[in-house]
């Protein structure tokens, strides 16, 4: 079962109360996968932290929406896709300098900024955006199992 | 299981405790920090967190820590943090907080930390 290809898929309204639907959504998801349990809760804050980001911002100012889940699992990769059709946010984007900042000195400071996109770079081997035009933004988070090559 | 509940104790006459339980991430964390807030408000900048019953956070959960630390510092006080669950831990690690802010097991420590 562990060796086979996985897919589920689940889209909630984008409300921050439904961030425990989509944790549970991806603990269960892991369960059926073949990613170690050891990488299980790393993954569900990194994808937590980037549909968060969704809820929060991504409909700003627009009529409330959606975001999609979508699991992609088999035996070398856990791959999560968020879609959303709000604003377009390059979450990718900028991200080395986020992960190579002085992390220690940034939270001392009293600076929550950028903790999320730290977390999930951190956390996840693959972060990858995509925007076009009548299509649904959509995010992409890997975490290798067995790593390439 | 609780989403979310937050309970307060006064451990000592300048120290509040405030005991957390449950998830705080993107939904919950403006609760803590509307609690935390209104404490300051109260003059009440000494504050030990029991953690032990925290079962997830996420960056906005230990992004209100990392805004208290820096406010109860200007107001004259601190924060010492109770027993951390290991899920807790993790994230303050990986966010390396666990070098920034003061932990305690009791009550009792967290008090003498509160005191230094």
């Amino acid at each position: 079962m562990t060796e086979s290809r996985l897919t589920d898929r689940l889209e909630v309204a984008a409300h921050t109360r439904n961030l425990a639907l989509v944790r549970e959504f991806l603990h269960n998801a892991i369960k059926r996968s073949a990613l170690p349990p050891s990488d299980a809760n790393k993954v569900v804050l990194a994808v937590d932290e980037a549909v968060a980001n969704t809820m929060q911002h991504g409909y700003e100012g627009k009529e409330p929406g959606t975001v999609e889940v979508i699991v992609d699992a088999d035996s070398e990769r856990f791959t999560v896709r968020i879609r959303d059709s709000g604003h377009s946010f390059d979450t990718a984007a900028g991200s080395v300098e986020k992960v190579t900042m002085d992390l220690q000195k940034h939270v001392a400071a009293g600076n929550k900024r950028g903790l999320g996109l730290f977390i999930m770079r951190r956390v996840m081997d693959e972060v990858s955006y995509r925007s076009r035009e009548g299509e649904r933004n959509e995010l992409t988070l890997t975490k290798y199992i067995k790593r390439p090559g | 299981m609780r989403e979310f509940e937050i309970n307060l104790e006064q451990l000592s006459p300048d120290v509040t405790m405030i005991h957390v339980a449950g998830w705080l991430d993107a939904h919950t964390f403006e609760y803590m920090e509307q609690t935390i807030n209104n404490l300051f408000d109260e003059g009440k900048v000494r504050l030990a967190v029991d953690l032990s019953n925290v079962e997830y956070i996420s960056s906005a959960g230990a992004g209100v820590f990392i805004g208290t630390l820096s406010s109860s510092h200007e107001r004259g006080g601190d924060i010492v943090l109770l027993n951390p669950t290991e899920p807790v831990k993790e994230v303050f690690d990986m966010l390396g907080l666990s070098q920034v802010f003061k932990f305690a097991t009791t009550p009792k420590e967290a008090l003498a930390q509160l005191k230094k």
